[in-house]
């Protein structure tokens, strides 16, 4: 991002210096799509210093402008009255803050085949002394259906500089924007739309006459006739009907969960063997070249440096098939017809219909699923959705399960590994309602009511825009997280704990400091029947990456990693053996109880670099005490009934 | 006209059309009002949706509405 963000905590309401314009619309009125076709590579996506909102920003400089410009794509937003933060973001933005510090220009873009409504976000722009052009879009959808729209009287009714009239595929289309703003730059600032009340009077009063601005503008620029229905209404015969709707649904649900899973496994597979391999083998080969071979510093750069950027590595292209599939979900307007399909269905567990696709790619990987929070337009939902996320059983929890279910329990190993799974499924529902009977007490009453844009093709170069800005976003904010945690157990693990044999870099992994936080965690397990180091050594790890999991409980055993999860061998052996002792002789409930710990708690450093992105810090904190807890409190419970039980 | 005087719009049938009258009963007013939903506009049933709600046009907008807030909206025969 560019000089003028900071990293304060604070919400910052400065404007980059020189001419700044602001995009700003509902959502799917193709807002993005003017920003791409305007700004072309030369964006930048980011959240706003101090919110979770994200904003795209690019320098432009429209022909026949002065000078070059900064373009601000702001969040997709209904009204100006702050209900979540995009909305209060672009209210800080455009209205509330001081007279100097507004944007230059306001392009609205408003959706001709939804004119009623967009014209509410226009009602309160021109409250404020505000140049605005007002971009429309989608017009060939709203005359199929019957309205032809006048741009120069809508113009002369709302105040506005200029109405273009906007086909993104077509450039002329686009570059007259450009003149539309250079020549809205000239013009002083219009006087504010006047209004008969009080700045603070009743909110009724105050939406009674924006309503009679919007009928006004509309009797003199609109005309309505009879129509017959176009292709989108045709798709929305399907995508929405009663039981077709829900069948498209589940097979573009269950597509979403193949590409997101199998498609992305080799890539991740080949990604890893490449950094385990010759990337491994070459940061050896270079510090044995300048003499530091065998030394602590090669441990750390190719073991705990290589390592941990090799991990986030392997998530990517994970997240770019899932923000692919989201940007092609979402600019469709999809998204919107899935939101009705299962809003039934999801409402009677106490959730947004929309929480269903997160939900579902949580069971394969949680990270991506995170991200795919996004699709929720309300906040709140969208923070409730992603501390469930967690919960869901990802895949790597799954190997875990099926070592641990193979050592203790034989062929009920299946019994036990698909029980996890309708755990995973009850605590999504339970914790769920836990949160919003304690957090969120009003959320999830309002009965559905919802717009469905025209259906479009997605252009691929906005969608590969978008993709790309995201997974370049993904990388600077989680990449720190995700390398530091993997470095510093690496440290952990070869630094001697104090009065200790062995060497920095040179110790046996139980005389490591990160055996001896283990062994002063343990106790912390001992009411769950797991308070042994090894077991507390691995759920550390597991911390970092499930899929670590067994490759380190072995460590601490010295032990071979088995090649097979479904014979465990002598790591099982030893394993058992520990349960048997940390039980009390109860070592089935103790087993049980560690599975739904494992279950429960933080999946892993991805998905908290992934939530602090999507939700914040603070957040992010509160999901590892909310997993953390459940999980404690789950598995004290296991351990304590089973043993009562036998 | 496949019915007369103030109903719900639930006892609208599909294919019909109806004008608003009165939206108070629902929770969500504004945000109905803020989507084009408000009293004297006409709504077109175009057909049912999954899960027992409607799809809708109003002009050239085109709306899912579910049970709930047909229940909730009153509405006469258009003019």
């Amino acid at each position: 991002m560019t000089d003028t963000c900071h990293s304060s905590g604070a919400v910052t309401t400065t404007l980059p210096s020189g001419g700044v314009v602001a995009l700003v619309g509902n959502s799917n009125v193709g807002k993005t799509t003017l920003f791409n076709a305007l700004s072309g590579a030369r964006q930048q996506i980011g959240n706003w210093p101090g919110t979770t909102v994200e904003v795209a920003r690019a320098d432009w400089r429209p022909a026949g402008a002065p000078r070059a410009l900064t373009l601000l794509d702001l969040p997709g937003t209904a009204s100006l009255s702050p209900v979540s933060p995009d909305e209060q973001l672009t209210r800080d933005l455009v209205l509330d803050s001081a007279p100097g510090q507004r944007p230059d220009v306001v392009v609205a873009v408003l959706d001709a085949s939804n004119l009623a409504r967009c014209l509410y976000l226009l009602a309160e722009l021109r409250e404020a002394p505000q140049r605005i052009v007002v971009v429309l879009t989608m017009t060939d959808v709203a005359s199929a259906r019957g309205m032809d729209i006048d741009p120069d009287a809508l113009a002369r009714a709302t105040g506005a500089s200029v109405v273009v009239v906007l086909d993104p595929r077509r450039r002329d289309s686009v570059s007259g924007v450009g003149a539309a703003v250079a020549a809205a730059l000239e013009n002083p600032l219009p006087a504010p739309r006047p209004r008969p009340f009080a700045v603070d009077a009743d909110p009724l009063a105050v939406d009674d006459d924006r309503f009679a601005w919007i009928q006004a503008a509309l009797d003199s620029s609109t005309h309505q006739h009879p129509s017959g229905s176009t292709w989108s209404d045709r798709i929305d015969r399907v995508a929405t009907a009663p039981v077709l709707g829900p069948l498209l649904f589940l097979a573009l649900m269950w597509a979403v969960f193949v590409v997101t899973t199998t498609v992305a496994a080799p890539l991740q597979d080949a990604l890893d063997s490449l950094v385990a391999g010759p990337v491994s083998a070459a940061a050896a080969a270079l510090l044995g070249a300048v003499g530091l071979s065998g030394t602590a510093v090669e441990g750390f750069v190719v073991d705990g440096l290589v390592a941990g950027v090799g991990m986030l590595l392997t998530f990517v292209p994970l997240m770019a098939l899932m923000f692919l599939l989201l940007s092609l979900l979402e600019s469709s307007g999809y998204m919107a017809r899935a939101a009705v399909v299962t809003d039934r269905a999801m409402r009677a567990i106490g959730l947004p219909g929309r929480a269903f696709l997160p939900l579902i790619v949580g069971f394969g990987c949680n990270v991506p699923a995170i991200s795919a929070t996004r699709v929720l337009p309300d906040a709140r939902q969208r923070l409730l959705t992603a501390l469930l996320v967690p919960f869901t059983a990802c895949s790597a929890r799954l190997t875990v399960f099926v070592l641990v279910g193979a050592t203790f329990f034989g062929s009920n190993a299946g019994h036990v590994v698909f029980g996890m799974y309708v755990l995973s499924i009850l605590l999504v529902v339970g914790v769920g309602f836990l949160l919003r009977a304690t957090l969120w007490r009003t959320m999830g009453t309002d009965p559905l009511v919802i717009d469905l844009p025209a259906y479009h093709l997605p252009l691929p170069r906005q969608v590969a825009f978008v993709t790309w800005g995201r997974v370049r976003a993904f990388l600077r904010t989680a990449g720190g997280i995700i390398v530091a945690t993997v470095a510093v157990v690496w440290a952990l693990s070869n630094v001697p704990a104090p009065g200790a044999a062995g060497s920095l870099g040179d110790v046996p992994v139980e005389d490591s400091v990160f055996a001896a936080t283990a062994e002063a965690v343990a106790p912390v397990f001992a009411p769950a029947g797991f308070g042994d180091w090894h077991a507390t050594s691995a759920l550390m790890v597991g911390f970092v990456a499930k899929e670590a999991v067994i490759s380190s409980w072995a460590q601490t055993y010295s032990a071979q990693e088995p090649a097979d999860p479904g014979d465990p061998g002598d790591l099982g052996d030893a394993v058992r053996a520990d349960f048997v002792a940390s039980s009390g002789g109860h070592p089935t409930a103790a087993v049980l109880a560690f599975l739904v710990f494992l279950l429960a708690y933080t999946p892993c450093v991805a998905t908290l670099a992934a939530l602090r992105r999507e939700v914040g810090t603070r957040w992010m904190l509160a999901s590892i005490a909310i997993s953390g807890t459940t999980a404690w409190l789950l598995a004290v419970a296991v351990f304590q009934v089973g043993r009562l039980l036998g | 006209m496949p019915y007369s005087g103030l109903v719900t719009l639930n006892q609208v049938p599909v294919g019909s059309a109806a004008r608003l009258a009165d939206t108070s009963a629902h929770p969500g007013r504004g945000r109905l009002a803020a989507l084009g939903l408000r009293p004297g506009a006409e709504v077109a049933v175009l057909r049912r949706t999954s899960g027992g709600g409607r799809l809708l046009g109003v002009g050239p907008s085109r709306f899912a509405v579910d049970r709930a807030t047909l229940d909730a909206l009153v509405v006469e025969p258009p003019a």
